[in-house]
């Protein structure tokens, strides 16, 4: 299909996108107490960690130098105790420290938790309103990574990210200023040569997030490849193709090797690149320290703290790359999910729209009209070219035809999965599009071909969430859509688990279920796809039975596979290329002699 | 240990290598310290010297030290993680040839995702330990008695009294880190179930929408988001704690240097040059030391996945070709089951009992019964994927006898499921022949199955990626490719397990012509639900659900007797599926 959306890692090109942030300060505001907390304990923090040095001065320019300048014989009980003081001070703020560094990570961990939380529930619920075009352009895995990696980007931009980018960049900044105030000739020379750090830390993250990227292209290329052999091992053996495959996987080995030696070559220049540019500062620092020890104007205390803000200002900057390697990505990702959240659905309730004259269940069926019905999925292809027929009230029109006749979308347009591009449908009289959603699709029972089971039990699965389908409801549902032998099979009966997707029902079952679960509801309409694939005789016969007893005294529109369904319809379409090349009954058709006889010739006069 | 070391012969392989990167461990680690003492030095003796003539000298060595520490903290790395990866590859290599050899037994009990996950973790955990894991350990090792013994030639004491955060940082450490590991545990579980509940609300959206359930699935996905948020929140907090406690130990060693050194240097034992080299050498020792902690609840995992791979490597195929194996030349493909009965495991209900058919070369069996019957696993027996009670001959050989190789080339094989690769559409046929396919010789197959126009109609035609976005093949299309296939190899048994199910009936008739012409010199095995695809067959063969034999005969012998085959076809005539989907 073209219009395909390509779920390609599109990546925001800046690493900061104001209009981007500034949506998603809005998240954040309702927070806002969080993330005063968080910056509470970042601007907490870093003043423990500043003081450390400083008292290291104290010490050594105090009681330290003066005993190393007093005679050897001089009483030190003064200074001993002078000494003692700054352990016990130095002791106080190394235990803050530990404590206030427990909270910096919980808080801030918290906070950006808190928040994707908010985000990842709010698109959630967008998503699943969407229209089915949306959905029929996305692979679901695509959808799911909206609400999954995405999301876990984005916690990382508020946990990490932003906060600690800022705080990382206020940091450098009050210790290169605290820098100049120890000795300024010192601080200049540090100030010079940052920028070759920083130069080095941002070369550095663009060859490693292009690394990364391609040893993750390959090693998911390598797994889906072992993935595959593996579960197409029966045909590899009975093929003898295990060389063959061997050779195969060998050639996607040798690429994920590849991709990963540029990797470690990244790495393994960049940790000694960064201690060689540190050197570099070191040992200016060191040459500009000593001259100025020798010549007075720094002591020694001066030299210790001036190395220890070093080490201090140094680390972040070699952090620096990595945490744009994450602001980046996180954009891309907010990018991707403020894109879905944008996306209004194409099916829309007109505004002022009326509540329908007759709601829910049991209720009279309405009386459905298409009038000159068209469609396109895509603009410029049309699917059905004005199609018009009527569904009386009690009434089952069948469709058949060929694939892509347009047998499904009529149900799609219908059920208002999309709307019409031309004409109009009625309910009782009433545009489709002018009552609400919900109230129309109520009224309606569906079952589908691949008739999707939720994990869950089988009662689950069977009410759906939806309201007012009581243990009586269901009970009857399963009866007359026998069922109830196949529910009184399982261990649990209707308590019982069902796997994933309903892996552990046939076909046939499936079937039987999506019938007991559209009965439950008492739809007035019932909308029907057959399912064409073969299921043993025997349960054949028990879905021929469940779905006459379905459609029985309810509007319906079947596409329609079965002999059985097709000869008890009231009325039937024959549909090729979206139009409707012949309607009557069974026997009406049979009699013109044309397409329909033709076909019903071709399957059923088989000679053998 | 002993389970880490067969692997660990793999690195022996690569010794140079590995040679050459635990050399350099040492020679960066001694510049490292060089650095450090030089620079305690200078302080010293910058506070008392009136000039600064020798500082120069001293930068100069500095500068060597420093591309020394450089130049070979490139190359430990560069060598030692670079023979990790070349390890990861000798291994996965390993373990996919040892996947693909593995009987049927094997793959049934274990489950394809399964055994992809624990495969990737198992051999990346081993390679962390050995690769990474060995270049910090052999850091730390050659790391921490250089500087502990410059810190002791300084002072003893202070040395001796550092000792004591770092041993609490080590109980703190052991104390938390399974409560992270149990913590991030349930975070995976969480974001399992965020994903399964996202997969399945939008894979069913129809089905949800149409019963405008959106409500209360949003609230149930927004339960699953809110437990996820709920179990970040403890991790960060047990993070936070892990966090705290490194931290504070790091500080808290130098308080101890303050106090030990501090009242050291009023004592004139220990000078402020001294003083510098404590603390930079406790910042150099430190988090290698950490590191190990690390490495050290590495090893628990490592050793666990190396005893899981072992037992992989050590997984013998059930079905091997025996010594003195025997085959025929040519093949002829006369087949005979000789009471064949056959169950999954020693617990499991039969699923074959007591089948005596026999197939003349060149002739057409048909297997058909109802679900579960059998009939796929009867099929699957000729090409000896797994051993049955009985006896299957082919040529008048014992199964057990015949040389593997020889047997599985000879035959033709379309399976149930239709398994094709995502692969361009051309390799997936080329994936049947023994030799090479001209392009025409291509074309001529995939007409053969019926399927050339509608290959044409791809937007890549032959080179088509079959599976990718957008050109999905259907049912029907998928079992006249593996048919398509299966004649790439021209065999001399074809087997066809219930392979054009999703064809239409129109479609059906032609390739089963086709079949029967190509067919004319092979024996043909066909399984079916539709008995249409076996009406013209030789002899057909009826199960019965618990797999006795229930019938045997041609199709007018079996519907002028009354039984499941006339019940079945005269219900499946009845009802067909009128004016089906072309597939």
């Amino acid at each position: 299909m073209s219009g395909y959306v390509e779920d390609k890692e599109y990546v925001a090109s800046r690493a900061w996108d104001h209009r981007l942030f500034q949506r998603l300060l809005q998240y954040a505001r309702p927070h806002w107490k969080l993330f005063l907390a968080s910056f509470g304990v970042l601007i907490a923090c870093f003043a423990c960690e500043l003081a450390g040095p400083y008292i290291w001065r104290a010490a050594i320019d105090g009681p330290v130098s003066t005993a190393l300048a007093a005679a050897p014989d001089a009483d030190k009980s003064p200074l001993v105790h002078a000494m003692l003081r700054w352990i016990g001070l130095y002791l106080g703020v190394v235990c803050a420290l530990g404590v206030l560094r427990y909270f910096q990570v919980a808080v801030l961990n918290r906070t950006g938790q808190v928040v994707i939380h908010d985000l990842r529930t709010q698109i959630f619920a967008h998503i699943q309103r969407l229209d089915l075009a949306f959905f029929d352009r996305r692979p679901v895995g695509s959808l799911v990574t909206r609400v999954t990696t995405d999301i876990e980007n984005l916690a990382e931009l508020f946990a990490s990210g932003v906060v600690t980018l800022a705080f990382d960049t206020l940091r450098v900044a009050v210790l290169v200023v605290l820098l100049f105030f120890i000795h300024a000739k010192l601080a200049l020379v540090v100030l010079l040569l940052l920028p070759v750090l920083v130069g080095i830390s941002l070369a550095f993250r663009g060859g490693a997030r292009q690394a990364h990227r391609s040893v993750r292209a390959r090693l998911s290329a390598m797994n889906g490849y072992l993935q595959e052999v593996l579960s197409g091992v029966r045909v590899v053996q009975m093929f003898h193709r295990e060389d063959r495959v061997s050779k195969t996987f060998a050639e996607h080995l040798h690429g994920y090797y590849l991709a990963n030696k540029r990797t470690i070559f990244l790495f393994a220049l960049f940790f000694p690149a960064m201690t060689l540019g540190t050197f570099l500062i070191e040992g200016a620092a060191l040459k500009v320290g000593v001259e100025s020890l020798v010549g007075g104007g720094l002591t020694a205390g001066d030299f210790i703290l001036f190395w220890m803000f070093l080490v201090m200002v140094v680390n972040p900057i070699r952090e620096l790359g990595e945490r744009y390697n994450v602001l980046q990505s996180a954009f891309a990702s907010a990018e991707r999910i403020f894109h879905v959240l944008d996306t209004e659905s194409a099916v829309q309730i007109a505004p002022g729209s009326a509540p329908p004259a007759a709601q829910g269940r049991r209720s009279t069926p309405p009386h459905i009209t298409f009038e000159g019905v068209r469609f396109a999925y895509e603009t410029g292809n049309e699917v059905l070219h004005g199609i018009d027929f009527e569904i009386p009230p009690g009434h089952t029109v069948a469709l058949v035809g060929a694939t892509g006749s347009g047998k499904s979308t009529l149900i799609n347009l219908l059920l208002r999965f999309y709307d019409v591009t031309g004409g109009t449908i009625r309910l009782d009289g009433r545009d489709l599009r002018e009552l609400p959603l919900d109230a129309v699709r109520s009224r309606f029972g569906l079952v589908l071909q691949e008739n999707f089971l939720f994990a869950g039990t089988v009662r689950e699965n069977l009410i759906m969430d939806r309201p007012g389908i009581g243990e009586d409801d269901l009970r009857e549902a399963l009866a007359t859509s026998s069922a109830d032998r196949l529910i009184d099979r399982l261990p649990g009966g209707l308590d019982a688990w069902v796997a994933e997707r309903g892996v552990t029902f046939s076909t046939g079952e499936r079937q039987l279920l999506a019938i007991a679960r559209a009965l439950a509801a008492h739809p007035s309409v019932v909308i029907l796809d057959e399912a064409t694939a073969s299921v043993d005789s025997e349960t054949e016969a028990k879905i021929e039975a469940a779905t006459q007893s379905l459609l029985e005294g309810r509007s319906a529109l079947v596409v329609a596979h079965r002999l059985s369904t097709i000869q008890r319809a009231d009325q039937i379409l024959v549909l090729d290329r979206g139009r409707i090349i012949e309607r009557g009954t069974h026997s009406e058709l049979l009699e013109q002699g044309g397409a329909y006889a033709r076909l019903y010739e071709l399957q059923f006069a088989l000679p053998v | 240990m002993k389970a880490l070391w067969p692997i660990f012969r793999h690195f022996l392989k690569y010794r140079t290598r590995l040679l050459a990167g635990l050399v350099s461990i040492p020679l960066a680690q001694a510049a490292d310290v060089a650095i450090t003492v030089s620079i305690g030095n200078a302080i010293e003796r910058a506070r008392t010297a009136t000039d600064t003539a020798w500082l120069t000298k001293v930068l100069w060595w500095l500068a060597l030290y420093a591309v020394v520490r450089a130049v070979f903290r490139f190359y430990q790395r560069w060598w030692i993680v670079v023979v990790s990866r070349q390890v990861e590859v000798d291994l996965k290599q390993q373990t996919f040839d040892k996947l693909t050899s593995l009987s049927f037994d094997f793959h049934n009990q274990n489950r394809t995702g399964d055994v992809v996950s624990r495969l990737t973790s198992d051999v990346e955990n081993v390679r962390m330990f050995l690769g990474p894991g060995l270049m910090y350990t052999a850091g730390a090792v050659v790391m921490v008695p250089i500087s502990l013994g410059v810190m002791f030639h300084l002072n003893a004491m202070v040395t001796s009294a550092m000792v004591v955060p770092l041993l609490g940082v080590g109980w703190v450490m052991k104390k938390l880190t399974p409560r992270i590991h149990h913590y991030s545990m349930e975070v995976q579980e969480s974001l399992a179930d965020i994903s399964h509940c996202a997969q399945e609300n939008f894979a069913g959206v129809r089905v949800v929408q149409a019963a405008g359930i959106e409500a209360p699935q949003a609230r149930r996905f927004a339960a699953v988001s809110e437990k996820n948020r709920d179990n970040q929140i403890k991790m960060g907090e047990a993070r936070g704690m892990t966090h705290a406690a490194v931290n504070l130990a790091f500080d808290l060693t130098f308080v101890v240097i303050l106090i030990t050194g501090g009242l050291a240097a009023i004592d004139r034992t220990l000078e402020i040059g001294g003083l510098f080299k404590f603390l930079d050498l406790t910042i150099k020792v430190f988090w290698p030391l950490i590191a190990l902690g690390w490495i050290a609840g590495m090893y628990a995992r490592a050793v666990a996945s190396a005893e899981r791979l072992q037992e992989l490597m050590a997984e013998v195929p059930s079905i091997q070709t025996p010594e003195n194996a025997r085959f025929s030349e040519p093949v002829r493909g006369a087949i005979d089951f000789d009471g064949i009965s056959f169950r999954y495991g020693p617990e499991a209900p039969f699923v074959l009992q007591d089948i005596r058919v026999k197939v003349p070369a060149g002739k057409t069996l048909g297997v058909v019964g109802p679900t579960g019957a059998g009939k796929s696993t009867l099929l699957s027996l000729v090409g000896r994927l797994f051993d049955a009670d009985g006896t299957v001959r082919v040529d008048d050989i014992p199964l057990r006898d015949w040389d593997l190789d020889h047997l599985r080339t000879s035959l033709g094989y379309v399976p149930q499921d239709s398994f094709l690769f995502s692969a361009p559409y051309e390799d997936n046929i080329r994936f049947g022949a023994d030799g090479e396919l001209s392009d025409e010789q291509i074309h001529t197959l995939v007409r053969r199955a019926a399927m050339e126009e509608e290959v044409r109609s791809f937007p890549d035609g032959y080179k088509q990626r079959v599976g990718e976005r957008g050109v999905t093949l259907s049912g029907g299309q998928r079992q006249r490719t593996c048919i398509a296939r299966a004649l790439a190899k021209d065999p001399r048994i074809l087997i066809l397990d219930d392979c054009l199910s999703a064809v239409d009936t129109e479609t059906e008739k032609t390739l089963l012509k086709e079949l029967r012409q190509a067919g004319e010199s092979r024996t043909v095995l066909v399984a079916a639900h539709r008995l249409s695809s076996v009406v013209a067959a030789d002899q057909i063969l009826v199960l019965d659900e618990n797999g006795h034999q229930a019938d045997l005969g041609t199709h007018a012998e079996l519907v002028a007797r009354p039984g499941w085959y006339r019940e079945t076809w005269q219900r499946q005539q009845r009802r067909a599926h009128l004016l089906e989907d072309r597939v």
